[in-house]
Formats: C-alpha cells, structure tokens, sequence
C-alpha cells in the first residue's frame, strides 16, 4: 500500500510541539532535572508564563492562594504537574479543528484530549506512578493520529462501517484494514517524528491494546482505563463510538473494581466544570 | 431555543419554543419523556445505576444516577399537569466497550435499572435504541414532542 507512506508525509503538515515542547518533554522523561530547568525554559516567553499562570490558579487546583511566578506554581504543584500544563498549553493548536471523519465538532477533541489526561494523571497519581507527568502528556497526545487520518476516515467512512458492523471489527482494526494504518499507530509515528522518548511513544502506539504492554508497566493500562472512562462517559466519541475491545484483565493489573471505575466517573462528573475551565485557558 | 442537557443533568419544559438536547451519550442513558396533552417535556441523562455508590454525592446530584434520577424526571412533568399514563417514553444509551462483561459493564446496568423501575410502575416504554458500541445523541421538540436520534456519525433521524 503505497497509500501508507503518503499518509505519514502528512506529519508534516501538523504544527510540530515546539522547541520548548522538546525541551520540556527532556525534563518529563528525566525525573532528575531540577526548577532551574525547567524557569529556564519558560522565563523568555512571557505569553506561555502567564498562561501557565492562569491554568494554575483555575478552580481545577482550588490552591488557597494565588500564584504569581513558576517557582511557586512548582513549589505548589510540583515539577511534574507544571512540566505537563506547560505541555498542554503547547498542544492545542494541533488538536482544536474540527475532525469532521470522526464526527467531531470544533474544539471537541481538545476537550476530550484534555479530559483523558486529567483523568489518567488522577489515576496515576492514586496508584503512586513516579512519572505521572508521561503518562498526562501521552493521555493528551494519544489521538493526534486522528488529526491526519481524518480526511481518509471521512473519505473511507462506509467501508470502515461495513467492516464494523458486518465483521465484527473494532474501528482502530477496520482503520487499519482500509486505510491501511490506524489512528494509533500513526500517532506513534508523529511521536517518533518529533523526538518524543520511546515510552511516550509505546504508550500512543498501544492505547488501543494495553494487552501489548509489558506485565510490570502500568503507564498504557492507566492510559487505556482514563480512555475507556472518557468513552463510557461519551467524551471524544464520534464515529468511532465505544466499538474498541475491552481489557477486563488490564483493569484488574490497576486493581480497579466496578466501584472504583463508578466513583471516578462521580469524580469526573464532579470536576466537569473545572475541566470546562481548564479546557478553556488552555487553548481549546 | 436549545436547552442542552449535561452528563448527569436533567431539564424539564412546557416552553413551546424550546428543543431539549443531551449529546454523546455513551454507557450512560438518556431519558425523555412527553406529555401530548399538556405539552411538557423532560430529558434525564444519567451515568450510573445505582446512587447507593455514594449517597452523599446522590443527595448533591441526584442527576448522576438512574435510582434518584428517573423519579425526580417524572415528578418533575407533574407539577407542569402531566399524566403518568399518558406520558410517551423513550430510552437510548447505554452502550458498552466491546466485550465489556457483568459488573463492569455499566451500560447494560444503567438500562436494567430503568426498566426495572418502570415496569414497577406500570409506564411503558414506546420507543428504545440501547446497547451496542455506539454513541447517540437525543433531542425532544416540546412543541410536538417530537424526539429526533443520532447515532454515531449518522444523521439525526426522527424517531
């Protein structure tokens, strides 16, 4: 299928995370880099730092008190946490369009990016993961896939339903049968393309089949259960649906049960508006 | 005017010029329900079966559960004189994951929560699309009461 590298030609055309996304992706994957590092990054650029700002004093963190430099946004929030906002403010250019082959509204799969990662970065936290901030910007960045296939989503719509709804195939499969690649496997390409550390593109790689993942890694199970959330609770979903396969052996490696998968989607449900906020000051 | 109904929300009118809308619905179910008679209408979109989850939470939002939400739809069209037997029922939602199975699968909980409770009721339901792996998106014109399906990627079709 020659159709396969003309796809990937078309990482080109998405707004590449930028210099200070490289930078700030060296100090997620290196959990020795220090403030300096990380002020360093951000001090020239006046508009990212009082973005940064605004998202740390959203109702989200509810901080008792207002935060006016980075070195207290770090010293409230830790490294981790800033590192990732500071991401999330880099990311919304490429994924706030309209994904009309997805059936995606403007500014829906930034909503539903955003979402995911506050979730697996909460579930994250909760199971004591030491690189939580990789696991928020892989949860964030997992459906850029989507934004190049689209077109040949919307294009090969019929015959990627047919093959759903007469075969039995899940939408990331029949993507790959008709088209030839899926949403996934493309998002790990751009990874690669913009240097993202392997793990980073394990993760977008297998957020469709954490069944794939290593058995002591719970980094793509955390991914995969902060999505299988967001579809229950029909965020991000549009032509694709919830027709993904279910892990019930991967939400067991969390030791999740039902009711911890209910008092999250409570949790969610609780948050919403302060996810709406969030969503907002970062671009979407 | 378009009355958008949330997750875990409810909204309830007699304004003829108002359409009541809940998007995306995923293993949650959306409710509505009509009365032709007094022409008041009302959307539940609920999350979770069983507000015995967390009872605190329940009594905040009783909106994000079947058991605290389905009655409080319906009590809420009676005080705009609508009539239980003459209240028109549909029910969609409650999808899965594909092979998502027994406890876990939220969806098919959400949807035997609602009929048990109906069927305790004597009220029928007139029109049901629930369960499979797709998403749907419910609207209700309270004019007519004319309700309108969307299922994922498809067009919004009448009901």
């Amino acid at each position: 299928m020659k159709k396969i590298e003309e796809i990937i030609k078309e990482i080109e055309k998405l707004k590449p995370v930028s210099y200070i996304g490289d930078k700030i992706m060296d100090i997620v994957s290196n959990p020795d880099s220090s403030l300096s590092d990380l002020v360093g990054i951000v001090k020239y650029d006046q508009g990212m730092t009082a973005n940064l700002l605004r998202i740390c004093n959203s109702a989200y963190f509810g901080l008792a008190n207002e935060i006016v430099s980075i070195k207290q946004a770090v010293a409230y929030l830790g490294i981790d946490k800033v590192a990732s906002l500071i991401m999330m403010g880099n990311s919304a250019d490429n994924l706030s369009e309209a994904q009309e082959g997805y059936d995606l509204t403007e500014g829906e799969l930034w909503r539903y990016s955003v979402s995911s990662a506050l979730l697996a970065q909460d579930l994250a936290e909760k199971r004591n993961l030491n690189n939580v901030s990789l696991v928020f910007t892989a949860a964030l960045l997992k459906d850029i896939g989507k934004v190049i296939l689209n077109t040949y989503v919307k294009d090969s719509f019929e015959a990627i339903s047919k093959e759903i709804q007469d075969n039995g195939l899940t939408f990331l499969d029949a993507e790959k049968k008709v088209i030839g690649i899926d949403h996934a496997e493309l998002g790990a390409r751009v990874a690669e393309q913009w240097n993202f550390s392997p793990a980073m593109v394990n993760i977008i790689r297998n957020h469709h089949h954490p069944d794939k993942a290593p058995a002591d890694d719970l980094t793509i199970p955390i991914v995969y259960v902060a999505d299988c959330i967001c579809m229950m609770m029909g965020k991000g979903v549009g032509s694709d649906g919830l027709a993904y396969t279910y892990y019930q052996d991967i939400v067991n490696r969390l030791h999740f049960s039902d009711v911890d998968i209910q008092k999250t989607i409570v949790g969610f449900r609780e948050k919403l508006e302060e996810i709406e906020e969030m969503v907002s000051l970062s671009g979407g | 005017m378009n009355l958008v109904v949330g997750v875990g929300d409810m909204k309830v009118s007699n304004d003829p010029e108002s359409v009541l809308i809940t998007y995306s619905l995923g293993s949650c179910i959306g409710l509505a329900i009509y009365d032709p008679v007094a022409k008041v209408g009302g959307l539940l979109h609920y999350m979770l079966p069983e507000s015995s989850l967390d009872k605190l939470k329940a009594k905040k939002n009783p909106y994000m559960f079947g058991d605290t939400g389905i009655p409080l739809l319906f009590k809420e069209t009676y005080k705009f004189g609508a009539k239980k037997n003459r209240l028109k029922i549909i029910v969609v939602g409650g999808s899965q994951i594909l092979d998502q199975k027994g406890l876990f699968n939220i969806g098919k909980r959400n949807h035997t929560v609602l009929r048990k409770m109906l069927w305790k009721n004597n009220a029928m339901i007139d029109f049901e699309d629930v369960g499979g792996s797709v998403n749907r998106t419910l609207r209700l014109e309270i004019e007519t009461g004319q309700a309108w399906l969307k299922v994922s990627g498809g067009e919004m079709n009448k009901i």
